[in-house]
């Protein structure tokens, strides 16, 4: 009785690491698709299974800590185009690369600051002033270039195709990155006031944190990062289309909330979202293995999201205090 | 249904029995086998300190909680009520402290809510309510309201009447009432004891929460005291008298009692010239010294809150001087504050003190995280240590620091918050209902802490509508009403009397 009793709180005690569930259902699906697919487990499928994640994973460490702080950013896809676009044709008009490297992420992280600024200064609900980023920086994506991609190659080339070692150069980043945002996350004053807001934002101003700055910083924080993105994701496919990361933010809000972080911010782990990323992106290498077709895909993206916030609300349902 | 007339002898079943009732939350018990039978048209008086478990007796009774043990019997037959509206059917109404009028909707529309009656055509019969509303109001005493007036326009007193009118409006069986009287003015209190007097003879049983104890001696038939979750002492009509019953609520004669404290010619800390808001703050001025306990006591809505969030930067400034050690100082944000030694544990633990989803350590450093990091990175050595300090200053009771805060009672979250703002090391400590909802003992505690931080020289300003509070701890008192401070009450001076004279000074009652 007792022995049941105990291992049924340890059971308890670790789902209550969010990461778990995430954690398990990774290993499910590799599990799976290592005996359906006979080529899964080839270095060269891993290591591009890798690859396609970098992009969602590197936005997803922004936006997690966003939506940690009780935000949202629904932008990310169109700052990761507007980003592109800007960096491509200031190569292409400048010739130096340090100067098309570095107005593909100021854009970004004006587009974020920009953000920030409505949320903080004009107190416009994220949601709604993210939305309407999403459409303003995808409107100036097209206007400058007319809708017609923008050659891109040099130094965003090898971040978004190159290797090194064979390991492709946009994971490496990925996972450095991913270590950085964790100790920015979990060591840092800034982090600590970042969850601090979530948690409770009345309590974090009371408390003395400056709620305002903490908020700017998140979302310049993932403009930045989306900036990123873009340039990894078109120097991949050397060639800056003003269209790309059209419907990324799915994909990355899926990657956060897969992750265990709450959508009511104040929780939320970087290795969870980390994992979160690869997630999606070995469900999206599944589809292609297994020859089903994309648009599955899509509705797939979908009830994943519905699944993962559907079981957080069932958790907090057992457990009123939260 | 027997009708009794006057002051009721009760009859063979009372309306409601309670049998060995029994509750805990986690490892706090706060009722323990409690007995009670309420008559048909008998008044109870309940009394209590805070956390003695009368809230948590009377949601019992009215639905919100279940029991853990005993029973109840309603006309003598055993019921068990599964929710709010369960207690609702069975006539058992609850006016709560906590106001809940829908401020956009107008004073009759709130008196119908959810049972809004139509017109043939499906629309709300608006002159049917503004009819029937108007004469609800007069049955409580409170006929100067316009039923068609906004509900959030009225004073928390009229808010008060409204939602009485609205329970009585049920014609409840058993009408339980909540400190009702907290934030009415004389005139509205003389109207509602008419209102007790005739609901009872009208045959309603009624339950009364109260702090004021000569109401209670006044128009209760019955007063029973609940301490530390049982009922200590049981009064009829004209047996008690004050001092009997102070004993009974606090098991000390003196439990409050002002602990005298020399507080020196010492420097001015904190100088207010005229502060106002532009809208809940008129024209403050007062000065507090370094190691002074000053209070603010008002009446709910009296701006107590937003002056101490004027002082602190969370709400702007209009108009005004403050001077904080001499220094002329205008702060932008409670963060502002903060970095010049100005710190707030403020009105509301739930909603503006605790971060529920943070560990106990976590929520006492919210305020100092700058001084227990590295530059960006966090000493997690340091800042475990300094908690500790003040976890055994404080004797805050815990398992471990990691345990997140909502796993303490209420009076230890309340102390890891004092935690928070003296881990600041501020020169001005701002309290805003320092211990609502918190147990005795803990009470007893934040008041030491607060002496005793104020005896190594800090400047302490305490907002509290509880006058024993107020007496208790304060060495100098400001009243306000209606956001404007009438009166600065030297300690010699302080009594009940006084402090709620001024509260009501600025008043006026419409005609």
């Amino acid at each position: 009785m007792s022995a049941s009793s105990t291992s049924r709180q340890v059971l308890r005690q670790l789902f209550h690491y969010r990461e778990t569930s995430v954690l398990l259902m990774f290993f499910a699906v590799a599990a799976y698709l290592t005996f359906a697919s006979e080529f899964f487990l080839e270095p060269r499928n891993l290591l591009n299974v890798g690859r396609q994640a970098s992009v969602v994973a590197i936005v997803a460490l922004g936006q997690a800590l966003v939506i940690i702080a009780r935000g949202i950013d629904l932008s990310v896809g169109s700052v990761i185009g507007l980003s592109s676009v800007a960096a491509a044709i200031t190569l292409r008009d400048t010739g130096s690369e340090v100067i098309g490297l570095a107005t593909g992420l100021g854009v970004g992280l004006i587009c974020g600051l920009a953000n920030g600024l409505m949320v903080t200064k004009f107190r416009i609900n994220p949601f709604i002033a993210t939305l309407g980023m999403l459409s303003i920086a995808r409107g100036v994506a097209l206007l400058l270039t007319g809708g017609i991609p923008v050659n891109y190659a040099g130094w965003a080339e090898y971040l978004g195709a190159g290797r090194l070692y064979d390991v492709p150069v946009s994971f490496l980043m990925m996972v450095v990155l991913a270590a950085l945002v964790h100790f920015l996350a979990s060591r840092t004053v800034t982090g600590r006031e970042i969850y601090a807001v979530g948690d409770n934002p009345k309590a974090a101003r009371l408390a003395g944190i400056d709620v305002d700055r903490t908020r700017l910083f998140v979302f310049a924080f993932c403009g930045l990062l989306s900036g990123l993105g873009g340039i990894i994701l078109a120097g991949n496919l050397a060639s800056a289309d003003p269209n790309l990361g059209l419907g990324y933010e799915l994909d990355v809000i899926a990657a956060v909330i897969l992750g265990g972080t709450a959508l009511s911010g104040g929780r939320g782990s970087i290795f969870g979202v980390f994992i979160g990323a690869m997630l999606m992106a070995l469900l999206n290498n599944a589809f292609v293995l297994l020859g089903i077709s994309a648009y599955w895909q899509v509705v797939t993206k979908g009830l994943i999201i519905i699944m993962a916030v559907g079981i957080d609300g069932l958790q907090r349902r057992d457990n009123p205090d939260e | 249904m027997i009708i009794d007339g006057g002051a009721a002898p009760v009859p063979a079943t009372p309306f409601l029995t309670l049998n060995g009732i029994g509750k805990s939350f986690g490892p706090n018990r706060v009722l323990r086998s409690i007995d009670l039978s309420v008559g048909r048209g008998e008044v109870i008086g309940l009394l209590g300190e805070n956390g003695a478990g009368k809230s948590t007796l009377m949601n019992i009774v009215s639905g919100a909680l279940a029991a853990d043990e005993g029973t109840m019997l309603l006309d003598g037959n055993p019921v068990r009520f599964r929710s709010i509206a369960e207690a609702i059917g069975a006539g058992i109404a609850f006016v709560h402290q906590e106001l809940s009028v829908v401020g956009a909707l107008s004073v009759a529309e709130n008196l119908f809510l959810g049972r809004t009656p139509r017109t043939r055509l499906g629309t709300v019969d608006f002159s049917a309510i503004t009819r029937a509303a108007g004469s609800l109001l007069t049955e409580v005493g409170a006929q100067s309201i316009v039923p068609g007036a906004p509900a959030g326009s009225l004073r928390a007193g009229e808010q008060q009447l409204v939602e009485i009118a609205k329970a009585a409006a049920r014609k409840p069986r058993l009408l339980i009432l909540d400190e009702p009287t907290s934030s009415l003015t004389p005139h509205e209190v003389a109207g509602f004891k008419d209102y007790v007097r005739s609901a009872r003879s009208a045959g309603t049983s009624i339950i009364f929460i109260t702090h004021r104890l000569e109401e209670a001696m006044e128009l209760c038939d019955r007063i029973l005291v609940l301490r530390n979750g049982e009922i200590v002492a049981q009064y009829g009509h004209g047996e008690t008298n004050r001092d009997r019953l102070i004993f009974d609520m606090t098991g000390k004669t003196s439990m409050f009692a002002h602990v005298p404290r020399a507080v020196g010619a010492r420097a001015i800390a904190l100088e207010l010239g005229g502060l106002s808001d532009g809208e809940a703050v008129r024209e403050a001025t007062f000065s507090v010294a370094a190691g002074e306990i000053v209070g603010l006591f008002g009446l709910v809505g009296a701006g107590r809150t937003e002056l101490l969030e004027v002082i602190c930067g969370a709400r702007p400034r209009a108009s005004g001087t403050m001077k904080l050690l001499g220094t002329e100082v205008h702060f932008r944000s409670p963060a502002d504050a903060l970095r010049n030694g100005v710190a707030i544990v403020p009105e509301g633990r739930k909603t503006a003190g605790i971060l529920p989803q943070h560990t106990v350590r976590r929520n006492a450093s919210a305020s100092s995280l700058r001084s227990l990091a590295h530059g960006q990175i966090m000493n997690h050595r340091r800042e475990r240590d300094a908690f500790s300090s003040f976890q055994n200053d404080l004797s805050i009771r815990m398992e471990t620091d990691t345990q997140p805060i909502t796993t303490l009672s209420g009076g230890n979250q309340q102390k890891v918050i004092f935690a928070r703002a003296l881990m600041a090391r501020p020169r001005l400590l701002l309290l805003d209902e320092p211990t609502h909802g918190v147990d005795v003992g803990a009470k007893a505690d934040l008041y030491e802490i607060v002496r005793k931080a104020a005896d190594r020289g800090l400047a302490v300003v305490v907002a509290s509508s509880e006058i024993p509070e107020i007496i208790a701890l304060c060495d100098r008192v400001g009243v306000l009403s209606k956001g404007r401070l009438v009166n600065v009450q030297a300690r010699e001076e302080l009594s009940e009397e006084i402090l709620l004279h001024y509260a009501f000074s600025e008043i006026e009652e419409r005609p």
